[in-house]
């Protein structure tokens, strides 16, 4: 028998998308949430008109490194997992031309050298895959040096963000 | 302002380290290290013992379960033992909530642990001692235990402070006390009788190459918190606000291709442990 629904009763069920992770969901009291992003990507998907939404935390650019745990964990790699998510979401008849992005994290430590900058090339990797499949991000908050939260609550779509050591929630989009 | 002798002498509201993790660490410098002394230190302690079983009976090491530490010692492996006990004997004292850094209970210790799961992973790859690698990256932030009550008065200032001028955290706490989280650290094991490796690995750990004599370990304990950091178990206020040192990668003769490598492994050595030490990720 399936769980009674909440949906309406104005509970909302918080959905953890771990490290290397990604989940797509349909349910309105669902909030999908990401803790502590460092240099990894936060990647939010959202179809408002099905009210589909997905979420990605991806650590690396590139699964070329290692196509074993790439094919057991696809969210670990941004090549891998955007695809995934992307799949995942026109499953649950999310439209591709209706989709609202946010992305959040990717931050770096302190190198002149840019000899350490895996978040500039996390968001560098997600930037050629949007123009390769011709989108664009409608919101960002990357860079710096801060660890970042993000909430994604399916009933509105929208993203807020918390910053590590810092009181208050920002909304992304 | 305080000097940094005067401070630590001011401190009293640091918890102790248990002393017999203190006395296992001491342990780590001895080439003669014996088995049995190791066991009897952990059996000094009901509750060490008790968790140090549970561990070892857990399905993470598997077997057949042992019944006293000496068999768990046996059967698991002195190393493993060791570590285990480095992290359980330091989580009294890093789990609690750090206000001056704006870092949240419990994320401290798993950032810490976190860090000697890659300082033991890049340590067994350049053959170095990993026990050793483990503990230096296990303690490389005990000063901000120490100093998170002092910046807590000031927290307004040091977020303002990082955001103003985006300089490293080890900057604004030595413009707003007059010395650092790691020279505070090195100080402790210092006044705690620590190995002096482990003093200065702590120490260094944001500059390794100004080590003395010990830049290799320091060098583990540099790397283990740096990938912590990126892979989102750094803590607090600006936690990746730190200085990029290409030459810390060079001392132990790694380069900055084999990172993402050592991340992607680290996410496995964590759930394993996450199993293990009851933190979710």
């Amino acid at each position: 028998m399936p769980a009674p629904s909440l949906i309406g009763i104005g509970f909302e069920h918080r959905v953890v998308v771990g490290l290397a992770e990604l989940a797509v969901s349909n349910n309105p009291s669902a909030v999908l949430t990401t803790y502590s992003l460092g240099s990894c990507l936060g990647v939010a998907i959202y179809d408002p008109v099905v009210k589909v939404g997905g979420l990605l935390h991806a650590m690396l650019p590139d699964s070329s490194i290692d196509r074993a745990k790439a094919a057991a964990h696809p969210g670990m790699f941004l090549d891998t997992g955007l695809p995934a998510l992307l799949r995942e979401a026109f499953g649950m008849r999310a439209d591709k031309r209706r989709l609202r992005i946010c992305v959040a994290g990717g931050a770096q430590i302190m190198d002149d050298g840019n000899v350490f900058n895996i978040g500039g090339r996390n968001r560098a990797a997600f930037a050629e895959f949007l123009r390769r499949e011709n989108l664009r991000a409608d919101a960002e908050q990357v860079g710096g040096s801060v660890n970042r939260t993000m909430y994604f609550s399916i009933q509105t779509g929208r993203v807020t963000l918390k910053v590590s050591g810092l009181q208050n929630e920002l909304i992304l989009c | 302002m305080l000097t940094l002798d005067s401070f630590i002498k001011s401190i009293d509201y640091l918890p102790p380290m248990p002393r017999n993790t203190t006395a296992l660490i001491n342990l780590l410098d001895r080439p003669d290290i014996d088995v049995d002394q190791v066991v009897e230190l952990i059996s000094y302690d009901p509750a060490l013992t008790a968790q140090v079983l549970r561990l070892c009976n857990s399905a993470f090491f598997g077997g057949a379960p042992a019944s006293d530490i000496h068999e768990a010692t046996v059967r698991v492996g002195f190393n493993e033992i060791l570590q285990l006990v480095v992290a359980l004997g330091t989580a009294t004292l890093m789990r609690p909530q750090q206000k001056g850094y704006g870092i949240e209970a419990g994320d401290l210790w798993k950032h810490c642990v976190t860090s000697a799961l890659v300082g033991k992973l890049v340590a067994v790859d350049c053959q170095a001692d990993a026990s050793l690698a483990f503990t230096a990256c296990m303690l490389h932030d005990i000063g901000k235990v120490a100093l998170s009550r002092s910046l807590e008065a000031k927290y307004d200032e040091v977020v303002a402070e990082t955001k103003r001028c985006q300089s490293p955290m080890l900057v604004v706490e030595q413009k707003l006390l007059g010395f650092d989280h790691a020279e505070v650290g090195g100080r402790l094991l210092q006044l705690w009788n620590f190995p002096v490796q482990l003093v200065q690995a702590v120490q260094f750990h944001h500059n390794p190459a100004a080590s003395p004599q010990h830049r290799e370990l320091a060098a583990y304990a540099y790397y283990g918190n740096m990938i912590a950091c990126f892979m989102g178990f750094g803590c607090g206020l600006e936690a990746l606000a730190f200085q990029g040192r290409s030459d810390a990668l060079e001392i132990i003769g790694t380069t900055p291709e084999q990172i993402p490598g050592y991340m992607a492994k680290a996410f496995y050595a964590i759930r394993d442990t996450e199993a293990l030490l009851c933190f979710p990720f």
